[in-house]
């Protein structure tokens, strides 16, 4: 089992932002975590990427316990993960290579080995060519798409999406969740969280629906 | 290799971000460890200059008339295998009285009326530097005075313990700045990472995201504290050594022998003092961390 929840509420000023959500996610699956603004969404993937402890219950990543990790243990349960944002947050004062090259470069990589890895992702998100430029020269889908690239760089075990398509019009964001297809198809194991149905409609897999913190709806749909 | 390429990288990257900030704060530093420099400057010169006066510094140990030939023999003896005593002179009251006669030949008919010589004999001492300073002189002094045979034992007793005196007051404000000022330069310094921290929070945030450790998060910061520090460092003896030139002019012009014994700090110390400002501004970006939060994960 790839991600496993037990019980999982969370607080925010006695108000429950998840509450009591129990969830199991097998490695290689795809999973749509649907719900409105504030339904618990964000909360969920901040748990599981240690940027938020739960109030009650446990949460395993690989089998590990994230609750319980020490601080210093949280950045190599995080190079594991890939993390990808609404806003993309590039850092504009770097070029695309060297926002991809990043995670890497966190990590020690070899130069070499950078080059070899980043180069690979710009190619399989399709920004190769804008690899010397900075975020502002891109447009939102390129952006994205280079955010997606540096998530994916490290070959993570997980790939967890935030609002991925939330700023970005129908076709971009028809894209970005095509690309998702093909990295879940590679053998990671992918979670969007998101409120519109039309990533919901395409992906057409497994949907978890949240609704003011409580698991209300697991649903498997067509492969 | 490539890491540390792009940590130092990044460094350089916050100090040209903030430049307004970076060269406020280098000045700032520079100004606030050269008031600490003056006092040690003041505290090295005066210290050369006592350590010249004491070398100056005899000790006369007068005898008793009429000493038997053994028993001088004997003082002298004592003396000469005393670690204080860094060497010794004779002076036999035949030569005290011709001595006196070159020195004040006005005077010498007041002698004459006496009959008699009436000076004493006596040793006249130079005692080892380890031995000079106003306690150790006083203790030696104390010790030699209880041999038979001795009558007094002189030596300018208020040069030596005046100098000391200011050398301590010297050593205490000396110290006292030190401690305020280089507290005020960690503030400095601190106050311009935080605006950094400021400035590249998202970028801190992203770095936490995508698995960097806190020393990998910290390590820029830390380096860049510490160039700010060591430049205000280096900066700050620039001004002093600006300082000590126009002063050793001033003296110069006057005619005092005040000007040979002036020095500025010897290379080492110079390297130190970076040194020291290097491990303030470190210092400095330390404190803005841990109050920034970057403990957080």
């Amino acid at each position: 089992m790839m991600i496993q929840l037990f019980h999982v509420s969370k607080y925010y000023d006695r108000r429950p932002a998840l509450s009591n959500v129990s969830l199991e996610i097998e490695k290689g699956e795809f999973v749509v975590l649907m719900g409105a603004s504030g339904a618990g969404k964000s909360t969920l993937l901040k748990l599981l990427i240690a940027a938020e402890r739960p109030d009650e219950g446990q949460i395993l990543v690989q089998g590990r316990n994230v609750a319980k990790l020490r601080p210093s243990e949280i950045p190599y349960l995080r190079r594991k993960l890939g993390i990808v944002f609404q806003d993309f947050r590039l850092l504009p004062k770097k070029t695309v290579f060297e926002n991809v090259a990043l995670p890497l470069m966190v990590q020690g990589t070899a130069g070499f080995e950078i080059r070899r890895k980043v180069t690979e992702a710009l190619k399989a998100v399709g920004v190769d060519h804008k690899r010397e430029q900075f975020p502002r020269s891109l447009s939102a889908g390129e952006q994205q798409r280079a955010c997606i690239a540096r998530a994916i760089v490290n070959g993570p075990i997980i790939l967890l999406a935030d609002e991925p398509t939330g700023n970005l019009d129908p076709e971009l964001a028809s894209e970005i969740i095509e690309l998702f297809k093909l990295i879940n198809a590679r053998g990671t194991t992918v979670m969007v969280a998101t409120h519109d149905p039309q990533v919901m409609a395409q992906v057409n897999r497994r949907i978890v629906t949240l609704m003011e913190g409580k698991l209300v709806a697991d649903q498997r749909l067509g492969a | 290799m490539r890491r540390g390429l792009y940590l130092l990288r990044e460094a350089f990257a916050n100090v040209r971000i903030n430049r307004t900030t970076t060269v406020v704060a280098v000045a700032t530093t520079a100004f606030t460890l050269a008031c600490v420099g003056v006092f040690l400057l003041l505290y090295v010169n005066l210290r050369t200059v006592a350590g010249s006066l004491q070398e100056d510094i005899r000790v006369m140990v007068y005898l008793d008339d009429g000493l038997a030939e053994e028993t001088l023999s004997e003082i002298e003896q004592r003396l000469k295998v005393d670690r204080a005593v860094a060497s010794l002179t004779y002076v036999s009251k035949e030569r005290a009285l011709a001595e006196f006669q070159a020195q004040f030949p006005s005077e010498s008919h007041l002698l004459e009326g006496l009959g008699q010589n009436p000076l004493p004999a006596s040793f006249e001492i130079t005692l080892a530097p380890q031995f000079r300073s106003s306690d150790s002189v006083k203790r030696w002094a104390e010790r030699i005075q209880t041999l038979p045979g001795v009558a007094q034992v002189e030596y300018s007793r208020d040069l030596i313990e005046a100098l000391a005196r200011i050398i301590r007051h010297i050593e205490l404000a000396a110290i006292a700045a030190g401690v305020i000022l280089s507290a005020a330069s960690v503030t400095i310094i601190a106050n311009t990472i935080r605006l950094t921290l400021y400035t590249r929070r998202d970028e801190i945030e992203i770095l936490r995201l995508i698995g960097a450790t806190r020393a990998f998060i910290r390590i820029p910061y830390l380096l860049e504290g510490a160039f700010l520090g060591g430049l205000g460092s280096a900066l700050s003896l620039a001004i002093l050594k600006a300082g000590f030139e126009f002063v050793q002019h001033q003296v110069a012009s006057t005619g005092r022998f005040l000007e040979s014994w002036l020095s500025f700090f010897p290379v080492h110390l110079c390297l130190l003092l970076v040194l020291a400002g290097v491990l303030l501004g470190f210092a400095g970006s330390f404190v803005s961390l841990s109050r920034f939060g970057e403990t957080r994960s």
